[in-house]
């Protein structure tokens, strides 16, 4: 009975207090497979709890936006993001920066993949005959599954990608793009080639269905970003602490969860190409 | 308690003209039986006299007013829920007094209800809804009684026993009835009333069914 | 025929629904439908419990959220509804049950961020306004006369325990059921924007294809439901009241700041934030009024016309199936599981399904739609249908339908089709986070964009919007002389 009393006091104090406990929170924008994003970053949240002086927790989230909404609420302290996702976050979170990246997020690239019923084939040249199709892109909020194609579209048409394409989607994440293409839901669409490569490798994919037909020039994207007040609260230093560890991640079971082979220093200044061209096609201020 | 007068009493439904211009005297000590077809416009003379005395009046309506979902007993004690204050109110509805038993229930034993006092009014027969209502008046004690054919669902004696009690209750009274023998028998002066207006106002004593029957 | 203003206004809405229909998207543009269907039946039929080990969790969580959420909201509903004669509350509650649940837990995720009040305030306040609403039809459609006949003096609590409460409390009771199993819906959707329900790990699942998962959480969620009256029995309802608030899950603690910031500055509009004067922020009215304001409300009214007419057909060809004039008990039985299943599942989530199906366009929403509709209206005109005596002689099928049925039960069928009109309506826009360009669309779109000026305008246009219809439904429910019976299940 006492004890049911404790937890409803605590619960109220919870539900009317600020409470500051003093777990350092990380999330990760959901970019691929929803079901598998906890036992994804479960081991990465154990891999900080061990290098780090502090309980890691990692919460999944729904949208790029939650993502950011969280990381500028300050529920969580530190999230990997994309390139898009981050530009917005920093701009949000004064202070804020971009502590490390993937090795490969320094030159990435997007694909463009087609279902076999379209005829389209590769081509090193942007395949001006998608015009026309359905097309789909992955999150609204996404660097490689949105930005990007969008405005490599924008570029060769001059005009925007409901003028183009028949219909235009968003998948919500790029496995799914890769799903509803390869359904023919979708006759066209635009996915991170990271998780391309990755469910290809895996046999997820029905390459004979779909393929792909054009990859972007490369662009700086996925980061992870801390915020300013970190050091404030969790330690002088712990900025520091947090860079050092990402960057010595070196099992390879770990690295596999992003996928990336290494983890490189990342500053916000890298991202400038992707603020100036979010702000080309209008989806920032 | 004083004299009641009304004055150019009317009313009206969507234009038309259903009752009065009238005018009434109700003498303290005196039972009027409010006689006349139905649609003469009786009802709604007894509800405009309602409005008029509402703080000294028990009012029986002819669709009885009661709370379908309580009790007989609850349905009656609300005839005095005025005396008393809210959480008394609140703690007899949860869990009935001794105090207002021991005074309800020979009231319901005397109209022949007493074995419902637990029974939800919607529960009830026509005949028992109807003493329920009258109990209440009962219950209410006000100095003047108002009734709409209290006794209409009652058959011979039983409507004798109700209009009986009533009459030893109130010495002051406007009721309206159908049966003409039981107006003649148990009030002291009967007022007709024909096409909104007062036909007849006469002692009672002083009629017979015969006096009355036109009015039908 | 013509001169009857019940098939004037039926021939009407039929007439704008086709209308609507040549100018509304509706092809299937999926290479291979059928397959991903097969494939989805086929999941369902080998549903996969043990893999998902947050389910039971999840499960709880819906449970919880609901039982909170619709508790809150039914108190708040009940003291409003008492004070419902105030011209300034009764507008204020048709605002706030204008706006679909999943609108108020994008906008509470914004500032509360992932703490369970969220999701709580999320029910409990649209069904609060929903609640003052329907609490007080209830109570004003008490006989008056006990009141009446009070003595004069009575106190007003006296009075209103007494004389109004005693009758109305069925009512109020069966029609607060009701909305629970509302709530365990609302609740298990609201997992689709992130809350920790069911909806979380059907989308999930569903994204990946995962259809074995799917049907566990789909037939978990049938059993909740039709199960409802055995676990919520009245009797238990206080304890499970104690004890949901502690299986809400602890989420991440409140930051108050944020709230602050979300109202001082997140939703002024950007021209305003940033200085840019009145010039600014009328360019910046006029460019989001006719580049997605406008597109979204046409889109928006296609979509609820053509969904109104196809829940009507739905309805008429769904009632025969539990109606004790047709059929055999057998095939009654049948009926009743079709129409519960369409019932219980709630439109967004068929309407996702059926999007990942079939592709982009109308045609999902429109089916999602009329399904879950018509399977309520169904069943409710079924039941009506139900008390009607035919005499021994009466015509068999389908001359019994037209000529002995329809007459009867049209009246009540209208009554509820516009009645749920403006729910459609609200549906209709809510569906636009799915993808279909209707305002829920562009709403998403600003939030994902971090945008929040744009998305609480353009919410506030959706709630316009739909008490505009709510209005009209009104109007059009009086010109017919149409009434719904106190319970109010239509809602």
């Amino acid at each position: 009975m006492l004890k049911t009393f404790r937890r409803a006091f605590v619960l109220s104090l919870i539900l009317v207090m600020p409470a500051f406990a003093d777990t350092f929170v990380f999330t990760a924008i959901p970019d691929a497979d929803e079901t598998r994003l906890k036992e994804r970053f479960q081991s990465v949240a154990d891999y900080l709890d061990s290098k780090l002086d502090v309980d890691v927790r990692y919460i999944p989230v729904k949208s790029y936006a939650a993502a950011v909404s969280a990381f500028r609420n300050n529920q969580v302290q530190l999230a990997w993001f994309g390139g898009l996702s981050g530009v917005r976050a920093r701009a949000l979170v004064p202070g804020s920066e971009a502590i490390a990246q993937g090795k490969e997020d320094q030159a990435f690239e997007t694909y463009f993949i087609a279902h076999d019923s379209t005829g389209l084939k590769p081509s090193d040249d942007f395949p001006m005959d998608i015009k026309g199709n359905t097309f789909t892109f992955g999150s609204k909020g996404s660097t490689s599954g949105r930005l990007m194609p969008e405005y490599h579209i924008r570029e060769a048409f001059n005009a925007a990608p409901e003028e183009v394409f028949e219909r235009v989607g968003f998948s919500g994440n790029h496995s799914r793009t890769i799903r509803l293409v390869e359904a023919g839901t979708y006759q066209v669409g635009a996915v991170n080639f990271k998780v391309w490569e990755k469910e290809v490798a895996s046999g997820d994919v029905n390459t004979d269905d779909v393929q792909v037909i054009w990859k972007t020039p490369t662009y700086p994207d996925y980061q992870w970003t801390i915020r300013g007040d970190a050091d404030q609260r969790f330690g002088d230093g712990f900025t520091d602490r947090v860079r050092q560890a990402l960057l010595s991640m070196s099992d390879p079971a770990l690295l596999e969860k992003f996928p990336r082979s290494a983890f490189v220093p990342a500053s916000n200044a890298d991202y400038e190409p992707i603020r100036n061209t979010a702000e080309k096609i209008g989806i920032i201020d | 308690m004083d004299a009641v007068h009304l004055r150019n009493l009317s009313a009206a439904y969507g234009g038309q003209q259903v009752l009065g211009p009238l005018s009434l005297q109700i003498q303290p000590g005196e039972r009027i039986g409010l006689v006349g077809r139905s649609g003469a416009g009786k009802s709604t003379l007894l509800n405009l006299l309602y409005d008029q005395v509402r703080d000294r009046a028990a009012l029986v309506p002819q669709e009885q007013g009661l709370v379908q979902a309580l009790s007989v007993f609850h349905n009656v004690y609300m005839g005095r829920l005025n005396h008393y204050s809210a959480w008394y109110n609140l703690l007899n509805l949860l869990w009935p007094q001794r105090r207002e038993l021991a005074v309800i229930e020979p009231l319901l034993e005397r109209l022949g209800i007493g074995k419902k006092r637990r029974s939800p009014v919607a529960q009830l027969s026509g005949g028992q809804k109807q003493r329920t209502a009258v109990a209440r008046a009962l219950f209410q004690n006000a100095p003047m009684l108002l009734a709409d054919e209290p006794v209409s669902a009652l058959d011979g004696p039983l409507a004798h026993v109700v209009m009986g009690f009533m009459t030893e209750a109130y010495d002051t009274s406007v009721v309206a009835l159908h049966d003409i023998d039981l107006a003649l028998a148990y009030t002291t002066r009967i007022v007709g009333i024909q096409d909104g207006q007062i036909a007849l106002d006469a002692p009672s004593h002083t009629l017979s069914p015969a006096d009355i029957l036109p009015l039908y | 025929m013509l001169a009857s203003p019940t098939v004037r206004v039926t021939l009407i809405v039929t007439v704008v629904g086709i209308l609507c229909a040549f100018l509304g998207d509706l092809a299937i543009t999926t290479v291979n439908p059928w397959q991903d269907l097969k494939d989805l039946f086929l999941g369902v039929v080998t549903p996969d419990f043990f893999s998902i080990d947050q389910v039971g969790v999840a499960l709880l969580r819906t449970v919880a959220f609901a039982f909170v959420g619709v508790a809150l909201g039914s108190l708040a509903g009940f003291l409003l509804s008492l004070v419902f004669g105030s011209r300034v509350i009764r507008i204020g509650c048709a605002f706030v049950r204008a706006i679909h649940e999943l609108f108020w837990a994008l906008i509470f995720l914004q500032f509360f961020g992932f703490h369970p009040l969220t999701g709580v305030l999320a029910i409990a306040i649209p069904y609060a306004g929903i609640f003052a609403k329907v609490y007080s039809e209830i109570l004003e459609e008490n006989d008056p006369t006990p009141e009446r006949v009070l003595p004069e003096g009575t106190g007003r609590l006296a009075r209103f325990l007494y004389a109004r409460i005693p009758d109305a409390l069925p009512h109020l009771v069966t029609y607060t059921s009701y909305r629970l199993e509302c709530g365990l819906r609302s609740s298990a959707i609201l997992g689709f924007v992130g809350l920790p329900t069911l909806g979380f790990y059907l989308e999930s699942s569903f994204s990946q294809g995962y259809y074995s998962e799917v049907g566990a959480i789909l037939i978990l969620f049938y059993v909740l439901i039709a199960t409802l009256r055995h676990w919520a029995r009245p009797r238990l309802i206080p304890a499970y009241l104690v004890a949901a608030p502690f299986f809400l899950g602890d989420g991440l603690p409140i930051v108050w700041g944020n709230v602050s910031r979300f109202f001082t500055q997140d939703i002024v509009p950007a021209p305003i934030r940033d200085g840019d004067g009145l010039g600014a922020l009328g360019d910046w009215l006029t460019q989001l009024l006719l580049n997605e304001a406008l597109p979204g409300i046409w889109n928006t009214l296609l979509l609820t016309q053509i969904a109104l007419v196809c829940t009507g057909l739905v309805t008429l060809i769904a009632f025969p199936l539990i109606s004790r004039h047709f059929g055999n008990r057998v095939s009654r039985g049948g009926g009743h599981v079709l129409l519960v299943i369409a019932r219980s599942t709630p439109e967004y989530m068929l309407a996702y399904i059926l999007l990942q199906l079939w592709g982009p366009s109308m045609l999902p929403a429109v089916v999602a739609l009329a399904l879950h509709n018509g399977g309520i209206i169904g069943h409710l005109i079924g039941r009506r249908s139900n008390e009607i005596q035919l005499r021994p002689d009466a015509p068999s099928g389908f001359n019994r339908y037209s000529y002995e049925l329809i007459p009867r039960v049209y009246p009540p069928f209208l009554a509820f089709l516009f009645y749920r009109w403006e729910i459609i309506m609200r549906e209709t826009a809510i569906l636009g986070i799915l993808g279909i360009h209707t305002l829920g669309f562009y709403v998403d779109s600003a939030i994902q964009e971090i945008r929040f000026d744009r998305a609480i305008l353009l919410i506030l246009v959706t709630a316009l919007l739909n008490i505009a219809i709510d209005v009209t439904s009104r109007r059009v429910r009086r010109y017919l002389r149409l009434q719904t019976r106190v319970t109010c299940e239509g809602h």
